[in-house]
């Protein structure tokens, strides 16, 4: 029997940077194929090339044993691959049955057709949806059953998910795999994207994990385990040539108790969440995309405001703050490096020096109402040499350098503001091998020096090599923490997946 | 697209103002005589200065669509006082602080209350000419009284031969040009409208200096505003319901301010303005009707505009970002 979809050495890069390395990848007619792997190991962008959303740079894609050129996502669809997202492409403002038959052919629709359509064809698949409701009216299961419904009406024939559990309530997922459970009844064939462990466990029945855009291994999935697979998932080779092994260094010891946040919460992301910060030492942070380490150190920063409703306590040394605007956090030396310097990091129009000096400005180093270009001029070069940013010249504008030079200006832009915490998120996402280390031991002399380091990353080996502890999140909480040099991948990757 | 790159618009708008200028002068036999370019740069300076003032606005990522509803309400309504007997100082510091208020009151929407700047200050620019025709003076044209006659300098007068509102016209290029190299508040300014996620991360008072942003168009656009009266003698509060703001953004646009703020500067002002000016008086003097000057504008504004969403592209590597 063929395989629906075969991908045959596809690879992927951007800019360069390969996301997926030359992976070959098989879905049988009516399996339930679970893709495991950490934040970054190119699930996204393979199941993406499937589903006609990216093109592979390399390689190709087979579809009913047939080579096809997918060049947009309605191309797949047509030959019956559908991909529903973690983020639904539903309509909020249409009503279910309208987005179910939203992209058919016919020009117009009359509302009471679709309407009984709908309803028999929801029927057909016992779900149970009202085709007359708002889809903003729904919760995010019932929201995954019609997007479900219309790759089902579309005739697909394999269905990829991501992440599809991730904002369920407990209900939700049971209903969630007994629809897995009768879509493949129906010959259906499914990709299912997770951290769950458990789940793939569960319902898969063949397993493909991948780790630092390769494949590592695909097998039936009575033939793993839960240990199986975390080994699986974090086992590296090439990685730990450059992050070394983390067990031969010493643990900075705790210095002042520079942050200590209780029960913090804000709306369902972060939920009661408590941990300290210490000066003098690096506090790695761990957790997979969602956990809310993102937006509790956000909220932490004034980056995000805090719901009213939700409560908790900010100190920074010992006197509750509560900030509403990044700027008074940055007066008082909380700084937020973010993950995503292009949209919330830098100023693509401004030079180098410009970008630099502006956090001098805003952090209050200097009070006059004037610039003035020779201090400028001083503060940037001082910045430029001691990060050894790479560039032509101080007024070469920050959207021309490489990503590992334009992460080097986010980080002097927040370090000119002399900050006694320093948030780094994703420090070097996007940045090339050689400015990893760069950013790494600048941060490393950052805690040297005394300031409190906290590091945000979904990466275990850049947690492992920094931290002086390592704090896990996982569902909006720290939940463990382990000393440095004690922990090993294993242990914290399990306590980070549920 | 990688020729735009090289060339900035800029440089093309000053070709084409200059070509533009050479065909008038070859085509048109009162176009190159030395009262008519006096006449286009001083006609063209009230509308560069208020390029100036909308400018600033878009440069911090708005737009002022209030702005020359509220220079004709807030200078009409300062004539008016003056004609009712009020000193001249006094009536200027009344005009200006309404204008200034009105300004605070745009950034307040904009700022605080997170209204789009295209709905808030297009709905500032009716309400104040509503307010303005019922409640601040009866007709709709408000003549320069004698009292305020030393104001007529500005519009009418020359200083070396040369008209006084060109002077003016420099002296806000000037100013806007320091604000935003040398202020603090004006790097702020550029930092919030190239990026505003950044700007708040970084510690930039982010609302303070959109509010600021329409203080400083509400005010320019006053001294635009009394400039205007001086050369005409009179304030015509019709213009206010005229497409003459659409004008005002299409030399902003024209010259190279991005709408999607951040870039650009006075220079750019300057080219628009020189562009447009150029156009507006060689259309006049060849006697096109001006429903036809506004067909030929708007085209130009919506070239501008796709030319503007060409060379300065949504980024669309920004949503794959971390999406590996």
């Amino acid at each position: 029997m063929t395989p629906i979809v075969e991908v045959r050495n596809a690879t992927k890069e951007y800019r360069g940077v390969p996301a997926v390395k030359d992976v070959s990848f098989t879905l049988l007619r009516g399996e339930v194929h679970a893709l495991l792997g950490e934040n970054g190991a190119g699930k996204s962008t393979l199941t993406k090339m499937i589903a006609g959303v990216v093109e592979p740079t390399a390689g190709e894609i087979w579809i009913d044993g047939e080579k096809a050129e997918l060049a947009t996502p309605s191309e797949a669809l047509k030959r019956g691959i559908a991909m529903v997202y973690q983020e639904t492409s539903l309509v909020p403002s249409l009503t279910v049955a309208q987005n179910i038959y939203l992209t058919d052919d016919k020009r117009f629709h009359r509302l009471r057709g679709i309407y009984i359509a709908g309803q028999q064809f929801l029927q057909s698949l016992n779900f149970q949806v009202d085709p007359t409701a708002m889809v903003s009216s729904l919760g995010a299961g019932q929201k995954q059953m019609v997007e479900i419904a219309r790759a089902v009406h579309h005739n697909a024939r394999a269905i990829i998910f991501d992440e599809p559990t991730a904002t369920l309530t407990p209900e939700e997922k049971h209903q969630f795999f007994s629809l897995v459970a009768r879509l493949k009844q129906r010959g259906v064939s499914i990709i299912f994207i997770s951290h769950a462990l458990e789940e793939a466990l569960a319902i898969a029945d063949r397993i493909t994990v991948m780790r630092d855009g390769e494949h590592v291994v695909t097998d039936a999935a009575s033939a793993f385990d839960r240990e199986k697979i975390v080994r699986a998932m974090v086992g590296r080779t090439l990685t730990s040539e450059l992050y070394g092994s983390h067990k031969d260094r010493r643990a900075r010891p705790a210095g002042e108790k520079v942050l200590s946040v209780q029960n913090l919460s804000m709306g369902k992301v972060v939920r009661n969440t408590s941990f300290s910060i210490f000066a003098g030492q690096i506090a790695g942070v761990f957790g997979l995309i969602g956990s809310g380490r993102t937006e509790a150190a956000k909220v932490v920063a004034g980056v995000l405001k805090r719901d009213l409703f939700h409560g908790g306590q900010v100190r920074l040394g010992g006197r509750p703050v509560r900030y509403r605007v990044p700027r008074s956090a940055v007066r008082d030396g909380i700084i937020y490096v973010t993950e995503d310097r292009k949209v919330e990091g830098f100023f693509e129009t401004m030079s180098i020096a410009e970008n630099i000096h502006l956090g001098a400005l805003a952090g209050g180093r200097t009070k006059s109402v004037t610039v003035s270009m020779s201090e400028m001029r001083a503060i940037a070069g001082e910045w430029i040499s001691a990060l050894n940013v790479k560039a032509i010249n101080a007024d070469a504008r920050v959207i021309e350098l490489s990503g590992g030079n334009q992460q080097k200006v986010v980080v002097a832009k927040a370090l000119v503001q002399k900050p006694r915490l320093v948030i780094f998120d994703e420090p070097t996402r996007g940045v090339d091998v050689g400015a990893i280390a760069e950013i790494h031991q600048l941060i490393n002399r950052l805690a040297d020096e005394g300031i409190a380091v906290m590091v945000i990353s979904s990466y275990l080996p850049e947690i492992l090599h920094l931290s002086d502890r390592i704090l896990v999140c996982r569902q909006g909480r720290i939940v463990e923490e382990f000393e440095g040099h004690k922990a090993d991948e294993e242990t914290i990757m399990y306590a980070a997946v549920h | 697209m990688r020729i735009f790159g090289r060339v900035s618009q800029e440089q093309i708008v000053f070709g084409l103002a200059v070509l533009l200028c050479i065909g008038f002068a070859v085509s048109l036999p009162g176009f190159l005589t030395a009262s008519n370019v006096l006449n286009l740069v001083r006609s063209v300076s009230i509308l560069g200065i208020l390029g100036v003032a909308m400018g600033l606005v878009v440069i911090g990522r708005g737009i002022d669509l209030s702005l020359v509803a509220l220079m004709a309400v807030s200078v009409a309504w300062m004539l008016n006082l003056v004609g009712s007997g009020m000193p001249l100082p006094q009536a200027l510091a009344v005009g200006l602080a309404f204008s200034l208020l009105v300004g605070a009151v745009n950034g307040w929407f904009v700022a605080y209350a997170e209204v789009p700047a295209i709905f808030a200050t297009l709905a500032m620019g009716t309400l104040i000419y509503g307010f303005g025709r019922y409640f601040l003076f009866a007709l709709d044209v408000a003549y320069i009284p004698d009292a305020a006659k030393p104001l007529l300098w500005l519009g009418q007068g020359t200083l070396l031969g040369v008209p006084v509102p060109i002077y003016v016209f420099a002296a806000v290029c000037i100013a806007g040009y320091l604000f935003l190299r040398y202020a603090r508040s004006g790097r702020y300014l550029r930092a919030v409208g190239d990026n505003l996620a950044a700007a708040r991360i970084t510690g930039v008072p982010v609302r303070p200096i959109i509010v600021l942003q329409y203080l400083l168009s509400s005010m320019i656009g006053f001294l635009a505003g009394i400039v205007t009266a001086a050369s005409v003698a009179s304030m015509n509060t019709r213009l206010a319901l005229s497409t003459y703001v659409y004008d005002v953004i299409l030399v902003v646009v024209l010259g190279g301010i991005g709408l999607s703020g951040g870039k650009g500067g006075i220079r750019n002002v300057v080219v628009g303005t020189l562009l447009i000016g150029v156009l507006l008086n060689g259309m006049t003097i060849m006697d096109i009707q001006y429903t036809v000057q506004n067909v030929i504008k708007g085209v130009l504004l919506l070239t501008a505009i796709v030319i503007d969403t060409i060379v300065n592209p949504r980024d669309e590597q920004t949503a794959q970002q971390g999406d590996i």
